[in-house]
C-alpha cells in the first residue's frame, strides 16, 4: 500500500458551520441552448425563467445578449419580470456586449475569456498581455455601466496554475464580484477539483463560482468537489442540458447537497419534475427513464430483493422519497420480480395470494416477461390471474416451480 | 507535462510496474436487474463476446438459481471460452452457489447485506447470522476451486466497525476479494475515497467498487474508490443498472484514461458499437448527450468550436472521436457562423464567397430560431437554392462591395463572426 498524501482532515468542508450559503447560478438559457441543436423559443425562456425563480435559484444566466436581437429580446422581458432571482447576461471580454447587456437591463454580466495557453494561441491568435488588457478593457465598460460583473475563466483547468492565479487576481483588482472556475473539457477529477478552488480561495479574497461539464460523468461530484473546497457559487442548468455532454444538472446538485453534505439550500424541489419535464419538451430532449432524480424510473423496483425491502420499508433502498422531487413509486413485475411483489401487487388489486399461489403466478409471468422481453403491465398480471384460475380449476394439482430470487 | 496535484494523481506503483484496475462488468446481471428491462440469451451471448473483444477482466453473466434462461444462458457464456472471466451473482445461501457451480463459471459473486437497516428490516436478522451465511458460502465455494467475491450490500451505510469484521470473515473464509456495494449511491468521492481506504488499511483484501448514480456519482465515486486502493471495478454498458444506473464502463475506462493518466489497454474504439447493442437489447436509446458514447459528443454548432475544431480539434477535444468509435460532425443552427456554413456546403460541392455567406448566414439564424432547432443537410440545400439569388440580388443592389459588406455584416450579428471565446 503506497503511503498516500491524503489524510481527512485535508477534504474538510469549509461549510460544516455555515451551512445555505451556497448560492445556484442556472444556466439552462445561456449553456443550455448553446447545446448543438437546442433552440428555445423566447416564451420558453420566460417560463423557464419564472419557474427556475419560483422555486428559488438565486441566478439565471439569461442569454448571450450580443447574439442576435431576438437574444436581447427575450433577455429584456426576463430582465423586466421582477423575479426574485438576479439575471445575469453573458458576455465575452467585449465592451460592445457590456453595452448591449446594460441595455437589456440585466442585473449583472459574465465577462469570458479562455486563460489556457492553447485556446489563447490557438483561439485568440494573442498573448496572455493582450488577453488581461482586454478583459480590464471589459471590466471598465462594465463598471462604467453600472452593472456588477462575473469574470470567468474558460478552459481554466488547462490553464498553467500560475497564469490562472495572475487572472484571478487580476480579477479580483478589476472589481470582479466573483471568479468564476470552467472545467470547460471536463479534465478534473473530485481530487483535482477541490485542490485548485482551494488553491484559488488561497490567492483570492473574492468568491469563486464552479462550472463544470459531464463529459465523462462527474460534473456533479465536480462541483460538490469545488463547494467542499469552499467555492460558494455554482452553476448548473436542468436536465444537465449544456455543450456535448452537459453541464452539472440542477436537480442532481441540489439534492446531493441536500442528502450526501446535508445542506438544504431550501429549494422547492418538488417541483423539479415539472421543469425538467418542460425543459425536457422546450429542447426537444427527452428526460431519460433512469436520469439521475427525476427519471420515471428512479423510484421503480422490480428485482425481488429490492421490491422486498422496500415493501417492508422503503428506506431500504430509497434515500428520499419520490415526492419530494414530484415523483411516484413504482413496483414493476418482470424477470426479476419475486414472490413477495406478486403478492403486494394483487392486494393492490384487491386479492389476497397465499405463498405458494404467488409462487405459481411468479413463474407464469416470469415466463411471459421473458418471452415479450419487457417487463409486464398490470393488464397482463389479470390476464395471467385469469389463466392460473382456469389452470387451477382444470388441475388442482398444479406443479410448483422453482423458489423465488428472494 | 501533468501537474501532481499535490499528490492527488493516481499513482502508478512504486516499483514500477504497471498499475492494473480490473474491470467486472455486469450489465448482464445488475443491468439486467433494472426494472423493465430483459435481455434474450441470444443477446446475452452477444454481449459477453464484445465485452470480451473490449477486453474486460470479467463479466458477471447473471443470476443462476433463477433457473429456467437465466441459468442456461450464464451455462452457454461459460461455455464460450471467451479470454475473460466468468462470474455467476449469488446470495450468500448453498443452493445458490450450487446452481454457480453447475454453469461451469470460475468465478462467484456471494451478496449479503452488512447495513443494520437491511439485517433489520429486510433480511430480519442478526449480524450474527449475516457473518455465519457469509461464511458458510464463502467455504462451500472455496471447496469447489472457484474465485469468490463477497459483496457487501448497502456497504455505504454499514457501520465501519461492522463491515471491517464482515470484510475479515469474508477474508479468512477464504474470499479473493470484497465488493463495496454503495447500492443507493449516497456516498460523494471524499467518503468514498475514506471508506475505501480504511477496508485495505485494515482488512488487507482486494476491493471492488460497485456505485450507483442515485446523485450523478458513480464515476467519480468508483474513481475515488480506485485512488482509494481500490483494483476492481464493476460497471454496466451506458450505465444501465437499478433505478438511476451503475458506473458506466466507457466513463470509468476513458476517465482512468484520460483524467487519471493511465491506459488500461481496452479496445475503446469497440465503445460505440456495445453501447449501440446494449441500447438496442435493453430497449434504452442512448441519449444524445450521454458522456463518451452520445451521438452528440463531437457535434458542433457554435461558431467559435465549429471554426477552431476545423484547424485545432485539441481546442475543444480530450480525446478524438475515432477513440470511441464516433465520429465528428457539425451543426448548422442559431449560434453558428460562416465558418460552419461554409464547410457544410462545401461537403455538398457549393462554393459561396465571404460576402454572400455574410448575408446568408444571418437568414440561417432566423431560419433556425423560428424552427426552433438546427437545420437538417437537405433543409440548408433547399433553403440555399431558394434564398441564394435574393442573397445575390441584395449584393448587387447596395454600394458598399467586397469587404466592407462583410464587415458590417459581422458587426450587425455581433461577435459571434468576429469574437471568439463561447465559453462552456
Amino acid at each position: 500500500m503506497r503511503a498516500s498524501p491524503l489524510r481527512p482532515g485535508r477534504f474538510e468542508s469549509r461549510f460544516t458551520a455555515a451551512r445555505n450559503e451556497v448560492f445556484l447560478v442556472d444556466n439552462t438559457l445561456r449553456d443550455g441552448e448553446q447545446t448543438a441543436g437546442v433552440v428555445f423559443a423566447n416564451q420558453e425562456k420566460v417560463r423557464i425563467a419564472k419557474l427556475l425563480s419560483d422555486i428559488g435559484v438565486h441566478e439565471l444566466e439569461a442569454g448571450s445578449p450580443w447574439l442576435c436581437a431576438e437574444e436581447r429580446q427575450a433577455i429584456s422581458e426576463i430582465s423586466s419580470l421582477g423575479l426574485s432571482s438576479r439575471i445575469l447576461a453573458f458576455c465575452h471580454a467585449d465592451t460592445e456586449h457590456i453595452r448591449m447587456a446594460a441595455d437589456c437591463g440585466v442585473d449583472g454580466v459574465i465577462i469570458s475569456m479562455s486563460t489556457s495557453d492553447r485556446h489563447i494561441q490557438k483561439k485568440y491568435g494573442r498573448d496572455r498581455t493582450w488577453l488581461l488588457e482586454t478583459v480590464g478593457e471589459a471590466a471598465t465598460a462594465a463598471r462604467d455601466a453600472g452593472l456588477p460583473f462575473v469574470i470567468s475563466a474558460e478552459d481554466a483547468s488547462r490553464t498553467s496554475l500560475d497564469f490562472l492565479l495572475a487572472f484571478a487576481v487580476a480579477a479580483e483588482k478589476l472589481g470582479a464580484e466573483r471568479f468564476r472556475f470552467c472545467d470547460s473539457l471536463s479534465l478534473f477529477d473530485p481530487f483535482m477539483s477541490f485542490q485548485r478552488v482551494q488553491t484559488l480561495l488561497e490567492a483570492i479574497s473574492i468568491d469563486v463560482e464552479v462550472h463544470c461539464h459531464n463529459d465523462f460523468g462527474m460534473a456533479t461530484a465536480n462541483s460538490l468537489a469545488g463547494i467542499r473546497a469552499g467555492a460558494r457559487y455554482v452553476t448548473v442548468s436542468v436536465n444537465g442540458l449544456g455543450e456535448r455532454t452537459g453541464n452539472a444538472a440542477l436537480e442532481e446538485v441540489v439534492m446531493a447537497l441536500k442528502y450526501l453534505d446535508g445542506n438544504d439550500l431550501g429549494i422547492t424541489t418538488g417541483q423539479f419534475r415539472e421543469i425538467s419535464e418542460y425543459v425536457a419538451r422546450a429542447s426537444s430532449r427527452a428526460i431519460p427513464i433512469w436520469k439521475a432524480i427525476v427519471g420515471t424510473n428512479v423510484f421503480a423496483h422490480e428485482s425481488g430483493i429490492h421490491a422486498d425491502g422496500v415493501i417492508k420499508n422503503p428506506l431500504t433502498y430509497e434515500v428520499f422519497s419520490p415526492d419530494e422531487v414530484g415523483l411516484a413509486r413504482q413496483l414493476v413485475v418482470g424477470k426479476h420480480s419475486g414472490s413477495r411483489t406478486i403478492q403486494y401487487k394483487f392486494k393492490e388489486f384487491g386479492i389476497d395470494l397465499t405463498d405458494v399461489e404467488a409462487n405459481d403466478i411468479l413463474a407464469m409471468t416470469r415466463t411471459m416477461s421473458v418471452d415479450l422481453k419487457r417487463a409486464l403491465f398490470e393488464k397482463e398480471l389479470m390476464y395471467i390471474y385469469q389463466d392460473f384460475l382456469r389452470l387451477k380449476a382444470e388441475r388442482p394439482d398444479q406443479v410448483d416451480d422453482t423458489d423465488d430470487d428472494e | 507535462m501533468r501537474e501532481d496535484f499535490g499528490g492527488y494523481l493516481l499513482q502508478r506503483p512504486s516499483d514500477g510496474t504497471p498499475l492494473h484496475v480490473h474491470i467486472d462488468d455486469t450489465t448482464l446481471r445488475d443491468g439486467e436487474q433494472t426494472a423493465g428491462v430483459v435481455f434474450a440469451n441470444e443477446e446475452k451471448l452477444h454481449i459477453a463476446k464484445l465485452l470480451d473483444q473490449v477486453g474486460v477482466y470479467q463479466i458477471e453473466a447473471g443470476i443462476p438459481v433463477m433457473g429456467g434462461d437465466e441459468k442456461i444462458a450464464v451455462a452457454q457464456i461459460a461455455a464460450l471460452d471467451l479470454n475473460c472471466s466468468i462470474l455467476a451473482w449469488n446470495r450468500a445461501v448453498v443452493s445458490d452457489v450450487q446452481a454457480s457451480l453447475d454453469c461451469g463459471v470460475d468465478a462467484v459473486a456471494i451478496s449479503m447485506s452488512s447495513s443494520d437497516i437491511h439485517i433489520e428490516h429486510k433480511l430480519r436478522q442478526s449480524r450474527e447470522w449475516v457473518l455465519e451465511s457469509v461464511k458458510r458460502a464463502v467455504t462451500f465455494a472455496k471447496d469447489h476451486n472457484v474465485y469468490v467475491s463477497v459483496n457487501a450490500e448497502d456497504a455505504s451505510r454499514s457501520d465501519m466497525e461492522f463491515l471491517l469484521s464482515f470484510a475479515r470473515t469474508a477474508r479468512d473464509a477464504g474470499a479473493d476479494r470484497l465488493r463495496f456495494c454503495d447500492t443507493l449511491g449516497i456516498l460523494d468521492p471524499f467518503n468514498t475515497f475514506m471508506k475505501i481506504k480504511t477496508v485495505i488499511d485494515v482488512v488487507g483484501i482486494d476491493v471492488e467498487m460497485h456505485t450507483h448514480n442515485d446523485f450523478g456519482m458513480a464515476t467519480a465515486n468508483a474513481i475515488a474508490g480506485i485512488k482509494a486502493g481500490a483494483r476492481f471495478v464493476n460497471t454496466t454498458v451506458n450505465g444501465l443498472g437499478e433505478r438511476a444506473g451503475n458506473a458506466a464502463l466507457e466513463e470509468v475506462v476513458m476517465a482512468i484514461k484520460y483524467i487519471e493518466g493511465i491506459d488500461l489497454g481496452l479496445n475503446t474504439g469497440k465503445f460505440r458499437e456495445l453501447s449501440e447493442y446494449v441500447a438496442i437489447a435493453s430497449d434504452r436509446p442512448i441519449p444524445a448527450w450521454k458522456p463518451i458514447v452520445g451521438a452528440n459528443l463531437f457535434a458542433y454548432e457554435c461558431e467559435n468550436r465549429s471554426s477552431v475544431c476545423l484547424f485545432d480539434p485539441g481546442s475543444y477535444e480530450v480525446f478524438p472521436p475515432e477513440a470511441v468509435g464516433l465520429q465528428r460532425r457539425f451543426i448548422l443552427g442559431k449560434y453558428s457562423g460562416v465558418g460552419t456554413l461554409r464547410l457544410k456546403l462545401a461537403e455538398h460541392g457549393i462554393a459561396i464567397t465571404d460576402d454572400e455567406a455574410a448575408l446568408f448566414i444571418v437568414r440561417i439564424r432566423s431560419k433556425s430560431v423560428s424552427l426552433k432547432r438546427a437545420l437538417f443537410d437537405e433543409e440548408l440545400l433547399d433553403y440555399h437554392r431558394a434564398e441564394i439569388g435574393a442573397v445575390r440580388e441584395e449584393l448587387r443592389e447596395t454600394e458598399f462591395g467586397g469587404r466592407d459588406l462583410l464587415e458590417d455584416a459581422a458587426a450587425d450579428v455581433g461577435a459571434v463572426l468576429s469574437e471568439v471565446g463561447d465559453e462552456s
